[in-house]
């Protein structure tokens, strides 16, 4: 009879490929429920999500390459969800015809300004050149800003920690913002949570109502699709 | 349904990557994908049933899919911390300037948009 030792069994539990997927799942879950209990924006569950990961990571010693090769059945789905982005922004289809020109207008002017100023804050105060090549699509959605930042020379995960902050204070500022600037045709609030905060921002524009929500989803998928195209182009 | 819908959404990616490889170096293989999607279904002028399903759950789990690299931040935190003033100061500074305006540019735009559409009916 052979006797257990609890280091043999850790070891082996540890290395064992469906660790590391077995990990992200409850690590999601987790998070998932923090969120709907709590209610609160700023818990986004893949930042609740990383932080139990890299923390687990971290307590056990796993390295991230091993990590990322037992997960990798779950993160090979990013690129088919990617392409399935296509879906929402034609379901918006009739709504980008009506208001046509106000709407290229504001995300081609307004996309150039975000990307533009955080570029000029970022890199006058000294910014590292991969870190300017990340911070760059942190107003795209996250899926678009990891693929475009390391098309750049950015570090994909890095994009994705701005993204996420991006999305938080955007939508933390936002109310005050647009109520200073004395912003209150629904539309127009949309747009702007849309573009400056994407997904966190559109959680809370449908709270506002319909029409914003609405405008919210297709700001942020049409300056995604401005940044998947541009940056590569213009930065690459 | 479900199974078809990704195996369209696979197909369309994996056009997109060799596209990518072949033509496009500058363009992410699923972002080509998504434009070649996006063409397809304005040709197509409807949604199909079985991509619809598909999308509806794969988007549901983004957040899910979506830890695995972000947590690849454990990798590069020496380039977060160090720094970190240019970062903060960049994101907060040009979200202060940016949402306000966007709102207000927004908000003119459709506002000449409709009074131009008074003034000719």
């Amino acid at each position: 009879m052979s006797t257990f030792d609890l280091a043999t069994v850790w070891r082996l539990t540890l290395e064992h490929p469906l660790f590391s997927a077995g990990l992200t799942l409850v690590a999601f879950q987790l998070a998932l429920a923090l969120y709907r209990r709590s209610g609160w924006l700023v818990l986004q569950p893949v930042m609740i999500g990383m932080l139990l990961v890299v923390s687990v990571l971290y307590l056990s010693g796993l390295d991230y390459q091993t990590y990322r090769e037992g997960a990798s059945m779950i993160a090979i789905l990013v690129g088919p969800a990617t392409v399935a982005l296509a879906i929402p922004l034609y379901r918006h289809l009739r709504r980008i015809r009506q208001l046509f020109w106000p709407i290229v207008i504001t995300l081609c002017v307004g996309g150039v300004l975000c990307v533009g100023l955080t570029l000029l804050i970022s890199g006058f105060m000294g910014a590292d050149m991969a870190v300017l090549m990340s911070l760059a699509p942190k107003a795209a959605t996250m899926p678009i800003a990891m693929l475009a930042a390391e098309q750049i020379g950015g570090v994909a995960s890095l994009a994705a920690v701005f993204v996420m902050l991006t999305g938080v204070i955007g939508t933390a500022l936002g109310p005050l913002m647009l109520g200073w600037a004395g912003v209150n045709h629904p539309a127009a609030r949309g747009l702007s949570y849309g573009i400056n905060a994407h997904a966190i921002g559109t959680a809370r524009a449908l709270e506002e109502g319909d029409e914003c929500g609405a405008f919210a989803a297709l700001g942020m998928s049409l300056l995604g699709i401005l940044i998947a195209l541009f940056l590569p182009l213009t930065l690459g | 349904m479900i199974l078809k819908g990704l195996t369209w959404l696979i197909l369309l990616q994996l056009l997109g990557s060799v596209i990518n490889l072949l033509l496009l170096p500058a363009l992410p293989g699923p972002i080509i994908g998504m434009v070649l999607l996006f063409v397809a279904l304005l040709v197509r002028r409807s949604i199909p049933e079985s991509l619809e399903k598909t999308t509806a759950l794969l988007l549901q789990y983004l957040p899910l899919l979506l830890i695995v690299p972000a947590a690849g931040i454990i990798t590069s935190s020496d380039a977060l911390l160090a720094d970190l003033p240019a970062i903060a100061v960049g994101l907060v500074l040009s979200l202060v300037i940016t949402v306000p305006f966007c709102g207000w540019l927004m908000q003119v735009l459709i506002r000449r948009m409709e009074r131009k559409q008074e003034d000719q009916a």
